[in-house]
C-alpha cells in the first residue's frame, strides 16, 4: 500500500501540485465567502479524485503482467473517484456516473475473470526439423528414450511412458518383474543366442512356425540377426511369441502386443530404429549402423505399410498424453493398451486377458459392497475412476496386485478419463454393449 | 410539379449511383473467379508438356495448380516479428479489438434505421410516424460520428499489423490479393452510400422520395453486410484455412479461400451480434441523454429511444445463442480437439464466464422491463406476480452456471477422486443447463409479453379463452422445459444431449404463439392510461447501462476466445506462431484485457455523445423550425 501510494505521488505529483496550486489561489483570490468556500471544496475534492486516479494507474502499471490478481482493484478505485468527482461536479454529473457505472461492472467481471483458476497454455514445442541418417549413435538412442519413456534419463524413473507405450508391458530394468511381456534387458545378446536358435522361431524356414501369422508380410523371411529379429518382432509380433508370453488360450501362437508401426502408436521406420539404438547403447553394445537398422525394417515392413513421416509436421502435435480425449473412446482404449489386457465389450481388438472383464456398469456395484473393499469411491464412477487412476486401491481376485501400471491418472487427459468411465459403467452383463462415441 | 418531377429524378438518380455502387466491386470482382477457377484450368491444358505443380486443398480436398508461395516459417526476430518495448500481441488485440467495436456499431445501426424508417413509413398514425423518422436519423447521426473513428482504427489496425506482424500479413493479403482491392471499394461504397443517405434525409422525406429514400437504406446494408462477410472471411480462413495446400500455398481458387468451414456461421454469429451490440450502445447513449435531461421533454424522448433500442437489441439477443450453437457445431465439425479445447479444455473457464454474462444479460433486461411497467397505468396488476418471476429467473441462472464437469489437471483429479465435485457435480449437467436458460428465455418472454399489454385491456370476443390459453401455454412450456432437465439426470449422457431440442422448441413455441397471440389480442385493445414516457426510475436506466456494458464485455470476451483457439498458430496447421507470444494467457490476464478494450470503447464514445451534444446544444432554434432534431411528442403507444 505505501508502494503504491509513492508510486502514485511520483507518477501524479504535477497534476496534484497544479491543483493545490489552484485550491491556494481560489482560496486568495475569490472574495465572495461562499464561493470561495464551493471553489475550494470542489478543488480538494478534484485533488483527491486525482491522487485515486493515479493510486489506479499504478497499481494498473504495476499487476499488468503481475500473478496477484490484483489489477481489478484500479478499476474500483475509478469507479469511486467518478462517483465522488459526480457528486461535485453536477454539469458533468450523468457522465461521471454513467463512466463510474461502467467501471464498477467492468470492475466485476475483471474480478470475477481473476478469482477462477488461471489456466495458461504453455509454449508450444519447438519446432525442429530432424535428419536422423546424420544423428551420432548416442543422439539416435537419446531419442529412443524420448520415445520409449517420455524423455531423456526418464528410463531410470518408474512409470515414466512416451509414446511407443512400450513400458506399459515390457520391464526393462535387469531383474525387473515384467509379466504382461518379456523384460527387454539383455535382448541384443539374447536375440542372436536363443531366439534365432530357437526351433519355434524356425529360421529361414517361416512355413513351419506354429503361430497365426507366418511371415511379416509374403516372402518377407525371417530374421536372421538379431536385429533382423528384433525388427520382425516389432513389425510382426504375431510371427514368434516368446513361450509363456502369448494371449491368454492361444497356446503362444497369437501375441497380445500391437504393431507399433501401425496407428494408433504409428513409429516411423527411423524411430523404431531410435528405439533399437538405446537398447543396444545402455548395455554397452555397438549398434548396427543407422543405414543397417532401417534396412532390417525396411526388410519386414512394405512401404504402403510404414507410416509417414514427420519431418515438417510441427512437434506441438507431440504430446506427454497417451489420449487427450478428442477420440472416440475405442481409440483412447487402445492408445492407453487397456485392450492388451482387459476384455472390454464392443471395442475391437479388447481380449486381453491379464486383467479381469470390464463390464462394470454391473461389477461395480457388487464391488463397493465387498466387505474387502477399502477404496473411497461411492458411486460406479467413482469407482472405474479409482481403479484407472489407483488400481491398487482394490484389486479383482483372483488377479494380483501391482500389474495395472499406476500412470494412467497422469497420462491420459481428463476427457479421455471421463470418456472411459462413461463407456465403462454402461457396460452391463448379459446388456448389448454401449454406443461408441 | 416539375420541381416534384426534378426531385424524383435526382432522387432515383440517387439510388442508381448506390447501386452503381454496390455493383461496382462485384464487376471489379468478375476477373477473379476467372483468375481463380477457369484460368487454371485453360493454362493446364496450354502447359501439359510443362510441369505444373499440383496441390491438395487442404479442406475441400481438390486438387489445384499452385499459384502462390508456402507460409513463411516465421523465427523469433527483427525481420518476422518488429517490436516495441511491448508484447506485440497485446498491441494487436487493442487494436482490432477498438476497429471491431466501432465497425459492428456502424453496421449494426444502419440496419436499426432501415427497420425504424420502415416502421415510420408504414404506421398509420401520423405522429408516431414521425417519431420513428426522428429516431432513425438520431440514429444515424450517432452512427456518422462513429463512422469517421472507424475507418480511422481500420488504419491503426492495419498498421499495426504491417509493423508488428509483417510475414504474416504479407502471407494473408497475398492469399487474399484477389479481393483486397474489392474490400476497399465496397468501404468507399460504403462511406459514398451512408452520406448520400444522411444528407437525403431531408430532401426526400415523403411520398415516393421516402420510399426511394427506404430502398437506398437496404442498398447501403447490403453493401455493409457484403463489407463485413468479406472481413470475415480472413478469420474464418485463420480458424479453418481452405483454398491453399498443406503448405499454404494458393491454389487459384479465391472462392475456396472465403467460403472456409466457418464463414457461413461466423457470419450469421457477428450479423446478429453486431445487432444486439448496437442495439446496447444507442440504449447506453439514450439512458445517458436521459439521466443528462433537464425537461420532461427530452427525458420522454430518450425514455422512448432507450426502450426501443433496448427491444431491438434484446430481439436479435434471444437468437444469438442457437447461433452460437450452430457456430460451436461447425467447430466440432471441422476439428473436434478445436472444440474440446474450447468447450473441455484450455479456455472452457471463460465459458463459465460467457454464461454468467448471459444471466446478467437477460437479469438486466427484465429487470428494465418490470421497472418499465411503472410508467404505465394498469400495469399494477402484474407487478405483484414480478417477485415469482424473480424466483424462476434466480432459479434458472443458479442452474445455468453451475459447471458439471471441470477443467483439470491429473494431480487435481485424483485430489477430487472424479472429474465431478462431489456435490456440484451431481448438478449442471447439460439437459439441466439447457433448462436453466430456457427457462430465463421464456421468463424474459413472458415479461415483454406482461409488458407490452401493461397498460391494455383486450376487447376480442375471446378475450378470456386467450387469456387462459397463453397461462396455460406458459405453465406447461415451464412443465416441459423443467420436467426433461430433471428427466436428464436419469439417462445417459448421449442420449440427454438430445433434449436440447425439445427444450429450444418449446421455448420459441412461447417466442413466436405468444407474441403473435398477444398481438392480436391487443389489436384494438381499451387503454388504460397513455404510457408517461420519462416517468421511469434511473435505475432502469443503469439497467441499459449495464446490459451494453456486459454486452460489450461479452463481445470482447467471445472474440479472445475465438481468436484464442488457434494456439500457437496464425493460421490453423498451416502458419505457426513463432513469435514469443505463441501462449495463451491466464483467463485473469484475458479478463483484465477485455475490461480495459471495454472501457477504452466507452470512454472514448462516451466523448463522442459529449462532444455530439455540445453541437446539439445550438438545435433547440432550428427545432422549433421542424427539421430533424425537434423533440416529438410523446405518443401513447409503443
Amino acid at each position: 500500500m505505501g508502494n503504491l501510494i509513492s508510486e502514485a505521488l511520483s507518477m501524479g505529483w504535477v497534476a496534484i501540485a497544479i491543483l493545490a496550486g489552484l485550491l491556494v489561489y481560489f482560496q486568495v483570490s475569490i472574495a465572495d465567502p461562499a464561493a470561495k468556500k464551493r471553489a475550494v471544496f470542489k478543488t480538494f475534492i478534484g485533488i483527491v479524485a486525482t491522487f485515486l486516479l493515479f493510486m489506479a494507474i499504478a497499481n494498473y502499471k504495476n499487476n499488468f503482467y503481475g500473478e496477484n490478481r490484483m489489477l481489478p482493484a484500479s478499476l474500483a478505485l475509478i469507479t469511486v473517484t467518478s462517483f465522488v468527482m459526480a457528486m461535485y461536479f453536477t454539469n458533468l454529473g450523468a457522465l461521471l456516473k454513467i463512466g463510474g457505472f461502467m467501471f464498477f461492472v467492468a470492475a466485476f467481471l475483471s474480478g470475477y475473470g481473476n478469482w477462477l483458476p488461471q489456466v495458461e497454455g504453455g509454449f508450444p514445442p519447438k519446432e525442429e526439423k530432424i535428419t536422423w541418417d546424420s544423428m551420432t549413435p548416442q543422439q539416435l538412442a537419446d531419442k529412443g528414450e524420448e520415445i520409449i519413456f517420455g524423455g531423456i534419463g526418464k528410463s531410470s524413473v518408474q512409470g515414466e511412458i512416451g509414446k511407443g507405450q512400450c513400458p506399459l508391458c515390457h520391464g526393462f530394468q535387469k531383474g525387473f518383474l515384467s509379466e504382461r511381456a518379456p523384460n527387454l534387458y539383455g535382448l541384443p545378446e539374447r536375440a542372436e543366442k536363443e531366439r534365432l536358435a530357437d526351433p519355434r522361431y524356425s529360421m529361414n524356414a517361416p512355413a513351419k512356425r506354429d503361430t497365426v501369422e507366418k511371415e511379416a508380410c509374403p516372402g518377407c523371411g525371417t530374421g536372421t540377426t538379431a536385429q533382423e529379429y528384433i525388427a520382425e518382432s516389432h513389425a510382426c509380433p504375431n510371427c514368434y511369441v516368446v513361450a509363456g508370453f502369448g494371449l491368454k488360450g492361444s497356446n503362444d501362437r497369437e501375441s497380445q502386443m500391437p504393431k507399433i508401426h501401425k496407428p494408433p502408436i504409428s513409429l516411423s521406420l527411423p524411430e523404431l530404429a531410435a528405439v533399437d539404438t538405446w537398447m543396444y547403447l545402455r548395455e554397452g553394445k555397438e549398434p548396427p549402423s543407422y543405414e543397417d537398422m532401417i534396412k532390417s525394417y525396411e526388410k519386414f515392413i512394405p512401404e504402403s505399410d510404414r507410416p509417414k513421416q514427420q519431418e515438417d509436421k510441427p512437434a506441438g502435435a507431440a504430446s506427454s498424453l497417451l489420449a487427450d480425449g478428442s477420440e472416440p473412446v475405442d481409440q483412447i482404449f487402445a492408445k492407453g493398451q487397456c485392450v492388451s489386457c482387459h476384455v472390454i465389450p464392443g471395442i475391437p481388438g479388447a481380449v486381453g486377458t491379464i486383467g479381469p472383464k470390464l463390464e462394470e456398469g454391473t461389477n461395480a456395484p457388487l464391488r463397493l459392497k465387498d466387505p474387502g473393499y477399502k477404496g473411497t469411491a461411492k458411486s460406479t464412477t467413482e469407482y472405474i475412476m479409482e481403479s484407472i487412476v489407483e488400481p491398487s486401491a482394490y484389486v479383482v481376485k483372483p488377479f494380483p496386485d501391482n500389474t495395472m501400471p499406476k500412470v494412467f491418472g497422469q497420462k491420459l487427459s481428463a476427457g479421455a478419463l471421463k470418456k472411459i468411465v462413461d463407456y465403462l459403467s454402461q457396460v452391463k452383463v448379459g446388456a448389448p454393449p454401449p454406443k461408441i462415441s | 410539379m416539375g420541381l416534384v418531377t426534378r426531385k424524383n429524378l435526382f432522387a432515383i438518380m440517387g439510388l442508381c449511383a448506390m447501386v452503381g455502387l454496390l455493383l461496382l466491386p462485384i464487376v471489379m470482382a468478375l476477373p477473379s473467379p476467372a483468375i481463380g477457377e477457369e484460368a487454371p484450368a485453360a493454362d493446364a491444358e496450354k502447359k501439359e508438356g510443362d510441369k505444373v505443380e499440383k496441390g491438395r486443398d487442404v479442406y475441400y480436398k481438390t486438387e489445384g495448380i499452385v499459384m502462390g508461395a508456402p507460409a513463411p516459417k516465421t523465427v523469433d526476430g527483427p525481420r518476422d516479428y518488429p517490436r516495441y518495448n511491448f508484447e506485440s500481441r497485446v498491441l494487436l488485440w487493442f487494436a482490432n479489438q477498438q476497429h471491431l467495436y466501432y465497425g459492428s456499431f456502424v453496421l449494426a445501426v444502419p440496419i436499426f434505421c432501415m427497420i425504424i424508417e420502415f416502421m415510420g413509413v408504414v404506421t398509420k398514425d401520423k405522429a408516431l410516424a414521425k417519431r420513428y423518422d426522428q429516431l432513425a436519423y438520431d440514429f444515424i447521426k450517432i452512427s456518422l460520428t462513429a463512422y469517421s473513428l472507424t475507418a480511422v482504427l481500420g488504419g491503426i489496425l492495419i498498421f499495426t499489423f504491417l509493423t508488428l506482424y509483417p510475414a504474416f500479413f504479407g502471407y494473408l493479403s497475398g492469399i487474399f490479393r484477389p479481393v483486397m482491392h474489392i474490400y476497399a471499394l465496397m468501404f468507399v461504397a460504403e462511406s459514398g452510400t451512408l452520406y448520400i443517405y444522411y444528407y437525403g434525409w431531408d430532401k426526400m422525406k415523403e411520398g415516393f422520395l421516402k420510399w426511394i429514400h427506404l430502398s437506398m437504406s437496404v442498398v447501403l446494408n447490403i453493401i455493409g453486410t457484403l463489407l463485413m462477410f468479406l472481413a470475415n472471411s480472413w478469420i474464418g480462413f485463420m480458424m479453418s484455412p481452405a483454398g491453399v495446400d498443406e503448405q499454404g500455398r494458393f491454389l487459384g481458387n479465391i472462392w475456396h479461400v472465403i467460403h472456409t468451414a466457418l464463414w457461413n456461421p461466423l457470419n450469421l454469429h457477428r450479423i446478429l451480434g453486431n445487432m444486439a451490440f448496437g442495439g446496447g450502445v444507442v440504449a447506453a447513449y439514450a439512458a445517458y441523454k436521459f439521466l443528462a435531461s433537464k425537461t420532461d421533454e427530452d427525458r420522454a424522448h430518450y425514455d422512448w429511444m432507450g426502450y426501443i433500442a433496448m427491444a431491438l437489441g434484446v430481439a436479435f439477443l434471444i437468437p444469438l445463442p442457437f447461433a452460437g450453437y450452430w457456430l460451436m457445431r461447425e467447430v466440432y465439425a471441422y476439428r473436434q480437439q478445436m472444440g474440446i479445447t474450447l468447450m473441455g479444455g484450455l479456455l472452457a473457464w471463460l465459458f463459465i464466464i460467457q454464461a454468467t454474462m448471459i444471466g446478467i444479460l437477460f437479469l438486466s433486461t427484465n429487470y428494465y422491463l418490470w421497472q418499465a411497467m411503472g410508467r404505465m397505468r394498469g400495469a399494477e396488476k402484474y407487478q405483484r406476480y414480478i417477485k415469482y418471476l424473480v424466483f424462476l429467473l434466480a432459479c434458472g441462472y443458479m442452474v445455468f452456471i453451475t459447471p458439471h464437469t471441470m477443467v483439470m489437471t491429473p494431480a487435481e483429479l485424483k485430489a477430487m477422486g472424479g472429474q465431478q465435485h462431489p456435490v456440484l457435480g451431481n448438478y449442471g449437467v447439460m439437459s439441466a443447463k439447457n433448462g436453466g436458460i430456457n427457462v430465463i428465455i421464456t421468463t424474459t418472454v413472458l415479461s415483454f409479453v406482461w409488458y407490452m399489454r401493461g397498460n391494455k385491456v383486450s376487447t376480442v370476443s375471446w378475450a378470456k379463452f386467450g387469456n387462459i390459453f397463453m397461462g396455460v401455454f406458459f405453465a406447461c412450456a415451464y412443465i416441459n422445459i423443467i420436467g426433461l432437465a430433471v428427466y436428464g439426470y436419469y439417462i445417459p449422457a448421449n442420449v440427454r444431449v438430445g433434449l436440447s431440442v425439445p427444450q429450444v422448441a418449446t421455448t420459441l413455441s412461447c417466442l413466436f404463439f405468444m407474441f403473435a397471440l398477444n398481438g392480436v389480442m391487443m389489436k384494438g385493445a381499451k387503454q388504460m392510461g397513455p404510457i408517461e414516457w420519462g416517468k421511469i426510475s434511473a435505475r432502469s436506466q443503469y439497467a441499459l447501462i449495464m446490459l451494453a456494458t456486459a454486452f460489450t464485455w461479452m463481445m470482447g470476451l467471445m472474440g479472445y476466445i475465438r481468436s484464442s483457439v488457434r494456439l500457437f498458430w496464425h493460421v490453423n496447421e498451416i502458419m505457426r506462431d513463432n513469435s514469443p507470444w505463441a501462449y495463451t494467457h491466464t483467463v485473469g490476464f484475458a479478463a483484465n484485457m477485455i475490461s480495459f478494450n471495454v472501457l477504452f470503447f466507452w470512454v472514448s464514445i462516451l466523448f463522442v455523445f459529449w462532444l455530439g451534444s455540445l453541437a446539439a446544444k445550438k438545435a433547440p432554434v432550428e427545432a422549433k423550425a421542424g427539421v430533424p432534431g425537434a423533440v416529438p411528442q410523446p405518443a401513447a403507444s409503443h
